[in-house]
């Protein structure tokens, strides 16, 4: 008999989504330890964000301070350590977020806690705890126990669970910080945006790759339109590059740049060996092509066997209006 | 390093060059790019500038070809000038990642395009293939080249091969997985420390096998076997070399017939670099059915396809038509069905020219083991 | 600056099919390529430009096994000053804690220190967990996933590189552990000579008796959680095609892509 405690995640005056994905995993999760959800959330002037967390949520612990107007792992740390001493919830789900990794494996070496990083999804088996994680490129899954006495920590990986509407209303509690004065050795100074100017393909999340199926300059046109739509930069094969449809720094391949997006999307591209030594560090991939015997499938993680000049306009349309 | 630049003089030979513009002349890129070899040989003559020199982009728009070398009345190898500037960078650890991740790749896993050694042999996977066995003796020690074995468009080259070979009875053997890179591109992008290390070690490894005859698939592991590594025991052989003599033995016949208008494409590192024509066009005279024509420009005047001297990993960034689309425009003019080759950069090179000028309609570029293949069936 | 950076041996599966072997709990690794972890190797390249900036010394840390001694003479090949290798097979190197306990006792024993750099993540095991759990081991300040690294007096002013194209600007003082993001410089090509002349270079081979540490800290046995069994999901091995009329297929993908989380 334990509750679930829940890390809230915001940044900039916004909860981030990482948060309600977990707390839409977490009352099947509380339910099998048989306990409440409980979301702890550390800021400054947030009585709005309680307010919204208290849907998803059985009970809100919440710190309001000055000291915690922006993240900062160490305090962060400092006053967690003591929430999980006094109140000994079986799970403790955090991110696995730039805030997360920054922060979790400290307080697990800090505590002694059972820790698993990165987790994708959770299941009971006999009644225990197993959360499941990736190894090898996401090739192969592991299913882990626990053998020490919880709390378990576990940091989440974003996108593992759908959210879903909160209908609770949960109880909420403020709490003092226990942390009294600001830590000087590690201090916080700014947020600063990406330089927007020249894209760098080897740094970017989300590429849109473009081959010799496009056939002509103006055609770039339906690429430009996706990429516009999914937040990506353009890239391509050498033979994209060689008929000046981009430029020579777009060249994804051994005598091109080498990537490693999150998400590829593989266009008119046929995989020469050349361009899937550029490519094949992408997370997940997506070809587009018209022939099913085109290379490209063997890498591809969604493969849409069809004319280019048919598809990508739909899929530009479709994804505009899912994204509302 | 000072040890290393000052020899530079005495290297190449430089006070020989009298400058006469041979080389630079005969330089296939010239019409693509600012590189003028006449004038590094000319400028490395002052030390002092060599770091400099060796950060021009030009540098590495050499793609190895050879035909400086040839036509030099002096004897000179300007080409090799070119090496040594890259050796300068290569030392000092600045070199384009992709170059860097090709050469870190020759070093760990024996082959440059970053795949696994044990995966080297995958392309013989459904294949009767015999293996030769260190200390065994075997008449044709058959070495495949990294690009061979681990490009899926190329592999079919190394099966069309070995199902000849076994047609044709003769005894032969291939190499398990420690088959390692040649190193002929290790040379050209001007690593010299690891081509030493990889001549020494493929030196001893290849002299294991009791070989009479070392025959290598690409002539590009041909002519760094035959030219720089003197302690081989073997003799190094080309396939169109082992292949002419089969056929002339008659011990294999060519029965199907291949109606097509075949023009062979020399490649520099056959040609130029070792003054082999004529197999390649015997091999392909013996297929029934087909005509062989010429390029104008053929033999010791071939056109490089710009697939060597490392240029698999360096991009020459021009504006100007590839010397590939000119080759395939030229074998097009002439009215031929095949571009024929004998070298797996030059099938990488013509056959992505071929299908940027969109001629895949009435020509396609094909390795002379492709066309035996068909003929042989 | 006395620096540390802790570089691991780990497979490249990007390609190559994963199957896993008769323990149920492991992947049968013979058809890999190894190579030195790609964070690590930014990490490595950021450790010389402040050796080759502020002067100092390089020292490379490595638990592994005797295949890794190829990426640590590059390391040291390319401006780290020595080495030292940590194996022992009563070390469960598969517990990122445990890891961290061993490399903070090496880097301890070591004496003191400015910086330590770590990769932000292994390629292989994708845990993000070392580099932050050997700064709370060591007692020092961190930062995680840093993109740009400033050294000044007692200090470093760096970047975290955080979702969505924002940067973090922080100050740290020093010592501190850093976990080095790729992208923050280009890492330089360690020539076969100069690797060569790195044989010259101390690399110390140390187990736990070395180190001085109990075998019960970091054995298996120690280990809060346990791996129950790997296996390889379905699906995951071939591509998934899209079915469907051209607009069908744009809408499924489409949903995919946004519902699913890849944008
Ligand atoms: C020295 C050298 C270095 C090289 N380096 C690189 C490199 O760094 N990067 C690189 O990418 N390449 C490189 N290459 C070239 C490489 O070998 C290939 O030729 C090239 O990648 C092919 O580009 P592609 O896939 O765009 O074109 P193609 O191979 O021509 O493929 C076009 C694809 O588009 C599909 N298609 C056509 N029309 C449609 C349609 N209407 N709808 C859907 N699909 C359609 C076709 O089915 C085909 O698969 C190099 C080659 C050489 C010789
Ligand atoms: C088959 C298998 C079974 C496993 N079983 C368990 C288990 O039962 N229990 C368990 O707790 N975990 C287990 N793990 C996973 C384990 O969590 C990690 O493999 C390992 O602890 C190291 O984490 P990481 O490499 O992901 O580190 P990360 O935190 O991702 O690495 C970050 C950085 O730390 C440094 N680093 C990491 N490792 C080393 C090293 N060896 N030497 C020097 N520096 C290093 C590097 O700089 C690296 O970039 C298992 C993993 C596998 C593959
Ligand atoms: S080898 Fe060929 S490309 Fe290089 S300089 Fe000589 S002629 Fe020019
Ligand atoms: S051809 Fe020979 S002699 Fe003439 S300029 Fe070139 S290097 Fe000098």
């Amino acid at each position: 008999m334990g509750d679930l405690f829940v890390l809230a995640e915001h940044r900039q005056g916004e909860l981030r989504e990482i948060t309600f994905e977990m707390l839409s995993k977490a009352p099947e999760v509380a339910k099998e330890l048989g306990g409440d959800v409980v979301t702890v959330l550390l800021g400054s002037g947030v009585d709005a964000f309680a307010e919204k967390l208290a849907a998803y949520s059985d009970k809100v612990l919440y710190v309001d301070d000055p000291l915690f107007a922006d993240y900062n792992s160490d305090k962060y740390q400092k006053v967690l350590a003591e929430l999980l001493k006094t109140h000994k919830p079986d799970v403790f789900m955090v991110g696995h977020t730039t805030q997360g990794v920054d922060m979790a494996p400290a307080l697990a070496v800090e505590l002694k806690l059972p820790m698993v990083t990165d987790v994708m999804d959770i299941h009971f088996s006999d009644g225990k705890l197993s959360p499941v994680r990736q190894y090898y490129s996401g090739k192969v899954n592991a299913d882990f126990g626990f053998k020490g006495d919880p709390p378990y920590l576990l940091t989440i990986r974003e996108a593992s669970f759908e959210i879903v509407e909160g209908s609770k209303q949960g109880a909420i509690e403020k709490v003092e910080s226990p942390l009294k004065e600001d830590l000087d050795y590690r201090r916080f100074i700014e947020y600063i945006e990406a330089e927007v100017g020249d894209v760098d393909i080897t740094q970017s999340e989300i590429l849109v790759a473009v081959g010799r199926g496009i056939r002509e300059d103006k055609n770039m046109t339906l690429i430009e339109d996706l990429a516009k739509a999914i937040g990506a930069d353009i890239c391509g094969s050498r033979a994209a590059t060689d008929a000046g449809w981009l430029p020579h720094d777009r060249q994804v391949g051994t005598s091109g740049r080498v990537v490693k997006p999150k998400l590829y999307i593989a266009i008119g591209i046929s995989g020469a060996f050349q361009h899937l030594a550029g490519m094949k560090g992408a997370k997940t991939i997506v070809a587009i092509n018209k022939d099913p015997d085109a290379p490209i499938f063997t890498e591809a993680d969604y493969a849409i066997i069809d004319d280019l000049f048919k598809v990508v306009p739909k899929l530009t349309e479709k994804i505009t209006e899912l994204k509302g | 390093m000072t040890e290393e630049l000052q020899s530079f003089i005495e290297k190449y030979d430089l006070l020989g060059c009298i400058q006469c513009g041979r080389c630079t002349g005969g330089c296939p890129v010239t019409v693509r790019t600012d590189l003028n070899v006449r004038r590094f040989v000319y400028d490395t003559v002052d030390e002092e500038a060599l770091e400099e020199l060796a950060k021009m982009p030009e540098v590495w728009d050499c793609t190895a070809c050879n035909t400086c070398a040839v036509r030099c009345p002096k004897g000179l190898k300007p080409v090799e000038v070119l090496i040594g500037l890259r050796n300068i960078m290569v030392e000092s650890g600045v070199v384009q990642p992709t170059v860097r991740d090709a050469l870190e790749s020759v070093f760990r896993e024996g082959n440059p395009w970053d795949k696994s050694r044990a995966t080297r042999n995958d392309w013989m996977k459904d294949l009767e293939v015999k293996m030769a066995e260190p200390g065994e003796p075997v008449e044709n020690l058959i070495f495949v080249c990294c690009t061979i074995a681990y490009d899926p468009k190329l592999q079919v080259v190394a099966q069309n091969l070995v199902k000849l070979l076994n047609k044709a009875g003769v005894d032969y053997g291939f190499m398990d997985t420690s088959e390692t890179c040649c190193s002929s591109e290790v040379h050209n992008l001007g690593e010299e420390g690891l081509f030493e290390m990889m001549v020494e070690d493929n030196t001893e490894l290849l002299n294991e096998y009791a070989a009479k005859r070392l025959v290598a698939i690409s002539p590009h592991c041909y002519s760094v076997f035959k030219n720089q590594y003197p302690d081989l025991k073997a003799e190094v052989l080309h396939y169109t070399h082992l292949v002419g003599e089969i056929l002339e033995d008659k011990k294999l016949e060519l029965t199907r017939e291949l109606p097509e208008k075949i023009v062979f494409h020399d490649p520099c590192f056959l040609g130029k670099q070792n003054n082999v024509y004529d197999e390649p066009r015997y091999v392909l005279g013996q297929i029934p059915g087909a005509e062989l024509l010429e390029f104008d420009r053929s033999r010791e005047r071939s056109l490089c396809c710009e697939g060597g001297g490392g240029k698999m990993w360096v991009e020459t960034e021009s504006k100007k038509e590839r010397l590939s689309e000119t080759r395939v425009k030229d074998a097009k003019e002439l009215g031929a069905t095949v571009l024929a080759v004998a070298c797996p950069f030059c099938v990488l090179t013509l056959d992505d020219s071929l299908k940027a000028k969109g001629f895949e309609e009435e020509m396609r570029v094909a390795e002379i083991l492709e066309l035996l293949g068909e003929a042989l069936d | 600056m006395k620096t540390f950076v802790c570089i691991k041996r780990v497979p490249d599966t990007s390609e190559a099919e994963v199957k896993v072997d008769a323990t149920g709990k492991e992947v049968d690794s013979s058809r890999f390529s190894f190579d030195i972890n790609d964070a690590d190797n930014y990490a490595v390249e950021e450790a010389i430009l402040i050796k080759e900036a502020k002067e100092g010394t390089v020292q490379v840390i490595c638990l592994g096994p005797k295949d890794a001694d190829v990426m640590i003479r590059m390391a040291l090949a390319k401006g780290g000053d020595s080495a030292i290798r940590v194996e022992d097979p009563r070390i469960f190197a598969k517990d990122p804690l445990q890891v961290a306990k061993v490399l903070a006792a090496t880097i301890k024993q070591e004496g003191d220190f400015d910086l330590v750099l770590t990769g932000c993540m292994s390629a292989d095991n994708w845990n993000m967990a070392v580099g932050v759990a050997l700064a709370e081991e060591l007692g020092v300040p961190h930062a995680a996933m840093v993109n740009k690294v400033e050294v000044l007096d007692g200090k470093v002013k760096v970047n975290r590189e955080l979702e969505g194209g924002l940067s973090e600007v922080l100050e740290v003082s020093l010592p501190a552990v850093l976990t080095i993001q790729t992208g923050i410089n280009e890492p330089r090509y360690a020539p076969i000579r100069g690797i060569r002349a790195a044989q010259k270079k101390e690399l110390k081979v140390l187990g736990l008796d070395d180190l001085g540490v109990a075998e019960d800290e970091v054995s298996e046995a120690n280990s809060l959680i346990e791996l129950m069994q790997m296996y390889v999901p379905e699906l995951e091995s071939k591509a998934e095609i899209i079915e469907g009329e051209p607009e069908e297929k744009a809408e499924i993908m489409a949903q995919k892509l946004v519902k699913g989380g890849l944008l």
